[in-house]
């Protein structure tokens, strides 16, 4: 019964247009559980609450369904640019 | 005979004093929906359950909520016994900081739990208030954790001793 990770990222894509996309269904296939990276254009200038309720709404439909959604990463492509450098610098460190 | 009859008599005076005061302040709880069958009361002394009736009383409740507590958490179970994962986690996050916590539990009141989503717009729980300000749930509250800016939004909440 349960939404899919297709779904997911359909609605995601159709509606934040992003950079890179990352949801990992955790329900164990039940379809309840979901955890999302998200880096978008459209959260540039934007508090942390107003990006999670830009996810929130773009998952209006499926939110019925979904009995959990962790969202881990809402950045922008600038962020996550600098984050990814960051990591990188660390391992090789 | 005397002596024990009203020995027994200002005992039970003193403890009516006793428990009085005490009485009063439990049932000024916000949680007490019942009170005892004492003929000294009246219905319309009955403490009014606030949490039922409509939408709008309820609005009300959660507007009272997060203006009188500094750090309001709508979750499911109760802060020392998290009945999720997520609420679990909040409760953590906050219980790092020197503050009062007051929560309720949208568990045991479905009619509360689609208010405070209708309140804050936000469709899941936890849900965490700061000083009247709707925070997020989890997620938001343990990044606010890790970038310090918890901390600074609750340098002056008062600690609870």
């Amino acid at each position: 019964m349960g939404v899919t990770k297709e779904q997911v990222e359909s609605s995601l894509k159709a509606k934040l247009n992003p950079s890179h996309l990352e949801v990992v269904d955790t329900s164990g296939g039940c379809g309840a559980s979901f955890v999302v990276e998200i880096v978008s254009e459209q959260f540039e200038g934007k508090r942390l609450l107003e990006r999670h309720r830009m996810v929130n709404a773009a998952l209006e439909e499926e939110m019925k369904e979904i009995h959990a959604l962790s969202i881990k990463k809402t950045v922008t492509p600038e962020q996550w640019k600098q984050q990814q450098e960051a990591n990188q610098s660390n391992a090789a460190a | 005979m005397a002596t024990s009859l009203s020995n027994m008599f200002f005992k039970g005076l003193a403890n009516r004093s006793l428990t009085r005061p005490l009485n009063g302040l439990f049932y000024c709880t916000r949680y007490s929906t019942s009170v005892s069958n004492d003929s000294d009361t009246h219905d319309d002394f009955k403490p009014a359950n606030k949490l039922e009736g409509s939408d709008i009383s309820l609005a009300n409740v959660i507007e009272q909520d997060v203006k009188d507590n500094p750090v309001m958490v709508y979750m499911k179970g109760v802060p020392d016994l998290p009945q999720c994962g997520f609420s679990s986690l909040a409760v953590r996050v906050l219980k790092h900081y020197d503050v009062p916590i007051s929560a309720r539990n949208i568990l045991e009141d479905a009619e509360l739990k689609n208010a405070v989503k209708a309140f804050s717009n936000w469709p899941t729980f936890p849900q965490i208030f700061i000083k009247g300000e709707f925070i997020g749930g989890s997620d938001i509250i343990l990044n606010m954790h890790q970038t310090g800016e918890l901390k600074e939004k609750l340098k002056d909440v008062t600690s609870k001793k």
